[in-house]
């Protein structure tokens, strides 16, 4: 019995740990939500201990009559008037911290759109957008406003180390800024149901020191390096991968699915489920279903051999 | 429901909110009601008809101000119940007497904390719409 509580607890704490940990803000956003969250603990907690206390104390105090007033006032105050005004604070405060995550300012804004099950992210850069998928990188210690919307359901954007979440709504664009405090690679994810592979639509936020940031930008920004005849390429249009997706500075340029110009500087493959390897680039070619169930790619269990190798190295060039 | 009070007067027509009848019961749960939906279709003709990034500043305070209205109304309600249902906030000695008075004064009891509950559900509605003035 006790092992099985000390395997639960460890259960529990490891699910609170590392890069998905919102008890560690690494984020301004996230950090008022935590506050919020362990004053709420620390009141709730002094409450319980009074009214236990007090009902201990009823328990085994010697009953006697209490004077009528005294009885009702206390009954009037500590049951009517202090909830009010405690709940009538808490109210106000998540208020003003919703009013501040939600408002429109930010140095940076990106747009995000969720799909079925992955996240089309476009920067809005002076030299116009730029597109790319199922990553999102942040410059340490700026605030960035996502404007978010959905294409198809609702999905909900959560990275719960640096703030969220918030809805995406078909048709409408909430706003939700995120200021980052800390490096590092934060989880991000779908905290909406949203059909089959809603579990495994994820997404890495990246957050970078500033100058790597917009040298990262500049990047992504560029079409991507296709060489003359390159063999991979060619297989690629064969296929008509070009319908779903575009490579920027190609012909392919289908809005279907996501952006693959410089899919491998990407950490993971797939929305955030696997790593960006060979091996599961070639497996999701062509056994898709397997995978990630559900999703709106056909497989292509019939490319193998020597055009697969062709066509997986020449995904694994699109840095 | 008329009331089965011998205390009104031949002739008077039954009050509805009087000793005997529940009714009292129902009217401050109704003016919450009536307060939301009301705030509710204010903010969302103002929006629609504006627009979206407009604000809701114009609109916030004519909830503010129903919200002000409805509130005096219920500690209208308040009284009454104190005045005409003899209501306690807090009943010390039980209610085990099966009489019209007895009946009375629990109405007004339920009535009396119905009236706080409306109230700040009411108040809950304002505070929102007070600190994020966005459509
Ligand atoms: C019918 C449209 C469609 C076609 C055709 C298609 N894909 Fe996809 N592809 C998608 C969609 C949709 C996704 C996103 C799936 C998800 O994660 O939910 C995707 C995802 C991907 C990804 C992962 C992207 C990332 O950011 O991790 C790669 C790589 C990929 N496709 C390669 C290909 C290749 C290569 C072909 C041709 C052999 C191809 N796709 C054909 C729709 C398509
Ligand atoms: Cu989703």
């Amino acid at each position: 019995m006790r092992a099985l509580g000390a395997t639960a607890t460890l259960t529990l704490l490891a699910g609170c740990s590392g890069r998905h940990n919102w008890l560690a803000a690494a984020g301004e956003e996230a950090q008022s939500v935590e506050t919020l969250f362990w004053v709420v603990l620390a009141g709730a907690a002094v409450i319980w201990s009074l009214v236990i206390g007090a009902a201990t104390y009823a328990h085994r105090a010697e009953a006697k009559p209490h004077r009528e007033r005294e009885a009702r006032r206390f009954i009037i105050w500590g049951g009517v008037v202090l909830p009010v005004l405690v709940v009538c604070g808490l109210l106000v405060w998540g208020l003003l911290i919703l009013r501040h995550i939600t408002s429109d300012d930010g140095a940076l804004t990106v747009r995000v759109d969720g799909e079925r099950w992955w996240w089309r992210v476009i920067y809005d850069t002076p030299e116009g957008p730029v597109t790319t998928a199922n990553e999102i990188r942040l410059p340490l210690g700026e605030r960035t406003l996502f404007k978010l919307t959905a294409d198809d359901v609702i999905h909900s954007f959560w990275v719960p180390a640096l703030g969220g979440k918030m809805d995406m709504i078909p048709g409408r664009e909430t706003t939700l800024a995120l200021t980052p405090r800390k490096l590092g690679n934060w989880g991000g994810l779908c905290a909406e149901f949203c059909g089959g592979a809603h579990a495994l639509m994820r997404f890495d936020a990246v957050v970078m020191e500033p100058g790597a940031f917009v040298r990262w930008l500049e990047q992504e920004a560029r079409p991507a390096q296709v060489a003359e005849g390159d063999r991979g390429f060619a297989v690629f249009e064969e296929e008509g991968c070009g319908a779903c997706h575009a490579i920027r500075g190609t012909e392919a340029q289908g809005p279907v699915g996501p952006d693959l110009t410089h899919l491998a500087s990407r950490d993971k493959l797939g929305a955030g489920i696997y790593a960006m390897t060979p091996d599961n680039m070639a497996r999701w070619i062509t056994d898709t279903h397997e995978m990630k169930p559900d999703i709106d790619m056909p497989a292509y269990p019939g490319l193998q051999g020597e055009r697969l190798d062709a066509l997986v190295s020449f995904l694994m060039s699109l840095e | 429901m008329a009331p089965r009070n011998k205390t009104v007067p031949p002739g008077d027509a039954p009050r509805v909110i009087d000793q005997g009848s529940v009714w009292i019961l129902v009217a401050a749960p109704s003016i919450w009601a009536a307060h939301f939906l009301l705030s509710y279709w204010v903010a969302a003709i103002w929006c629609a008809k504006l627009g979206r990034g407009t604000t809701l500043m114009e609109p916030r305070w004519i909830i503010a101000g129903l919200g002000a209205l409805c509130i005096a109304a219920i500690i209208g309600l308040a009284v009454l119940a104190i005045r005409r249902y003899g209501g306690v906030f807090v009943i010390i000695e039980e209610i085990t007497e099966s009489s019209e008075r007895a009946r009375d004064r629990f109405v007004g009891h339920v009535a009396l904390l119905l009236c706080v509950l409306s109230a700040v559900a009411i108040l809950f509605t304002v505070i929102p719409g007070m600190v994020l003035g966005e459509c």
